[in-house]
């Protein structure tokens, strides 16, 4: 087994505020994400206060973080190494204990928005996205529950 | 059969003569045509026509001759008879001659000349009737001739001296000379009468016996002639139906299994003339055909594969921008909504600028493959210490890829190994091929990166921990936008760098290659001349 990328990183944009919030409180969310500067993109956009965030560079790695964190939801790329993105989308949608976690596909496919929703993705948003849309996207189905 | 041995003469020419009967075996023409020999169809058929005519003539000629000899045999029976008949009633008028005679010169009276002298009235005409008739046949007239001259003398000689004197003293004439004389003449002429119908009666056995003959003959040519000709025209139907009617069947049936979309069939055997043309012709339609369909469909083929290809690189031209792109964007938004303190910006500023860099880079590999196939790629050649330029390189790869173990090694222990070249350029190639190493390899996993001069080339090997290239894919490496498995390994890139790569190491007169296989990690590696 390869050592995983995953990091657990605490509320970095604004750890002021963040470091007042119990940790239960906060929602957890896993970056699937290869590119470490959209990793990046995607914890600045979604602002630090409220979230816990965990990295994946690699499809094993967020499916194992995936089963091992249940978290509250995953932010997916599709182009992953060792392990496409449908593929961790699909294990984390054939696990019952992963029900409640929501997922945000962000991809530079033009084309697999019919895949990724039929194969159990809450949201499917195209690089290059709006900050702005993707913490909408995420508020609104985090709200949801 | 005599008959029929000379017809068998005549069918055994028209076989020997006849070689469109021998074309109805379908090898016969293919050998005549490729010896450009093979007659027209319209010509066999002439000279089948032709000969057939010729049989049926000939046998009808014979035919008619016969008759004609059989009519002429009849006739000459016919008249054979009317001699004897004319001979014997002749013979008759001697026998009343001789019976008046007898009569009157033994009772002396006068009835018994009535007889006699209506015999000797009839006597001119009957003897100029068998002459006439015996005219055809000269020694039969002569013997006629002969007959009717004793007949004359036997009465101006005998019966009417014997009268004479019989009416005068009929003791003298009843004497015993008269008598003996009398019967010397008669037997003589029956003895000539009798030799006259013998010949005459073996002639008209000749004559009858010859038209029979003739008849058998005109028989047996007539039945063998009917035979033989029907013969001709059964053969004559058989070659027209085989040489003719089945080809252009057969050929009939191909175009509509060719139409039906069997491409593969070919017709057998050529047939002659004009009907081997129009197999040839078939065949050479299909083949024509089939092979149009085979080119079209590699050209469609090839069509799919450039459209794959081309819908691949949109993909990965997509993929390749919009991912720097979003990071440039994403960051610029940020930055314009919200106040971030001087660090952050200088960090974002940071992450917008090497993303945007990425992205012209990007524009740089495309415009490089296509400067590479105008061939309008320019190398500077100066002095490059390739050591010292990998140790930039690996170095610079060890900032940026954490993940990753980058080690470094001069094989030859040497720490200088300079070529002639554009250190820009040879820089591309070994940023790409560490880029390619880290990108393949697993997080954790490590990179060997060494160098080595040796009689006369430097040489750098770029070995990885990836999946390896598999044996099918070796050939397709060095393709432009070609990516092997890369994108279910979800590695990015566009499939250019290793061409560009290549190109550049072989502009500079070197060698690019691999070793590796599925499974067990690649080694990539180049060599340059060092200058002397």
């Amino acid at each position: 087994m390869y050592g995983t990328y995953a990091t657990v990183l605490r509320g970095q944009v604004n750890s002021a505020q963040s470091a007042g919030a119990p940790a239960t409180d906060r929602w957890m969310v896993l970056i699937c994400e290869d590119e470490a500067t959209l990793r990046e993109l995607v914890r600045i956009s979604l602002g630090g206060d409220d979230y816990e965030f965990v990295d994946a560079a690699d499809g094993v790695s967020g499916a194992q973080l995936a089963r091992q964190l249940q978290p509250d939801l995953v932010v997916l790329d599709l182009m992953l190494p060792l392990r496409s993105g449908l593929e961790v989308l699909e294990e984390i949608r054939s696990d019952a204990r992963l029900a409640h976690t929501r997922v945000v596909v962000i991809t530079a496919s033009s084309n697999r928005r019919e895949a990724v929703l039929a194969a159990g993705a809450d949201r499917f948003i195209r690089k290059p996205f709006e900050p702005a849309e993707l913490r909408m996207a995420v508020e609104e189905l985090l709200d949801k529950r | 059969m005599s008959a029929t041995a000379n017809t068998t003469g005549a069918q055994v020419r028209t076989q020997a003569a006849a070689p469109p009967r021998g074309t109805s075996s379908p090898r016969a023409p293919v050998a005549t045509s490729a010896e450009g020999r093979s007659a027209s169809l319209a010509t066999r058929m002439i000279v089948a026509s032709s000969i057939l005519a010729l049989v049926v003539a000939a046998v009808f000629a014979a035919f008619l001759v016969s008759t004609i000899e059989l009519r002429h045999s009849t006739g000459r029976a016919s008249h054979s008879k009317d001699v004897s008949i004319a001979a014997l009633q002749l013979e008759a008028l001697v026998v009343d001659l001789e019976t008046g005679l007898r009569g009157f010169v033994l009772t002396g009276s006068p009835r018994f000349l009535a007889p006699l002298t209506r015999a000797r009235k009839e006597l001119p005409m009957r003897s100029s009737g068998l002459i006439r008739l015996s005219a055809g046949e000269p020694r039969q007239e002569q013997r006629a001739r002969a007959l009717v001259g004793d007949i004359r003398a036997y009465v101006d000689d005998y019966v009417l001296p014997v009268v004479r004197i019989a009416r005068i003293d009929s003791a003298t004439a009843r004497g015993a000379v008269a008598t003996i004389e009398g019967k010397r003449r008669t037997d003589e002429i029956r003895s000539r009468f009798d030799r006259f119908l013998k010949i005459d009666s073996r002639r008209v056995a000749d004559s009858v016996a010859s038209a029979n003959g003739t008849a058998d003959v005109a028989i047996a040519i007539g039945a063998a002639g009917l035979a033989a000709t029907t013969l001709l025209v059964l053969a004559f139907g058989l070659f027209l139906a085989r040489s003719i009617a089945r080809p252009v069947r057969e050929a009939a049936e191909g175009a509509k299994r060719l139409a039906d979309g069997d491409l593969s069939l070919r017709l057998p055997g050529a047939g002659p003339g004009e009907v081997g043309e129009l197999t040839r012709a078939f065949n050479s339609m299909a083949e024509s055909i089939q092979r149009g369909r085979t080119e079209l469909e590699s050209q469609n083929e090839q069509l799919r594969e450039s459209e794959r290809v081309k819908s691949e690189l949109v993909s990965i031209v997509s993929h390749e921008v919009r991912t720097p792109l979003a990071s440039v964007l994403g960051f610029t938004s940020l930055m314009l909504q919200h106040d971030f303190d001087e660090e952050a910006r200088r960090r974002y500023l940071g992450i917008i600028d090497s993303q945007a860099r990425r992205l012209a880079q990007l524009v740089e590999d495309f415009l490089d493959a296509r400067r590479l196939e105008e061939g309008k790629l320019e190398l500077r050649r100066e002095p490059v210490d390739l050591g010292a330029l990998l140790e930039e390189e690996v170095e610079l790869f060890r900032g940026q890829s954490s993940g990753h173990e980058l080690r470094l090694e001069a094989r030859d222990g040497s720490r200088s190994h300079v070529v002639l070249g554009d250190s820009g350029r040879l820089a591309q190639v070994v940023a790409n091929l560490l880029s390619n190493a880290i990108k393949y390899s697993p997080e954790g996993g490590a990179v060997d990166v060494s160098i080595s001069g040796a009689e006369g080339w430097v040489s750098v090997f770029v070995r990885d921990q990836g999946f390896g290239i598999p044996e099918e894919q070796h050939a397709q490496v060095f393709t432009k936008f070609f990516r092997g498995d890369a994108a279910t390994h979800g590695i990015p890139g566009t499939g250019l760098g290793l061409v560009l790569s290549r190109e550049i190491v072989e502009a500079h007169g070197g060698e690019m290659g691999f070793d590796s296989s599925a499974g067990a990690g690649a080694v990539f590696w180049f060599r340059l001349r060092s200058p002397d």
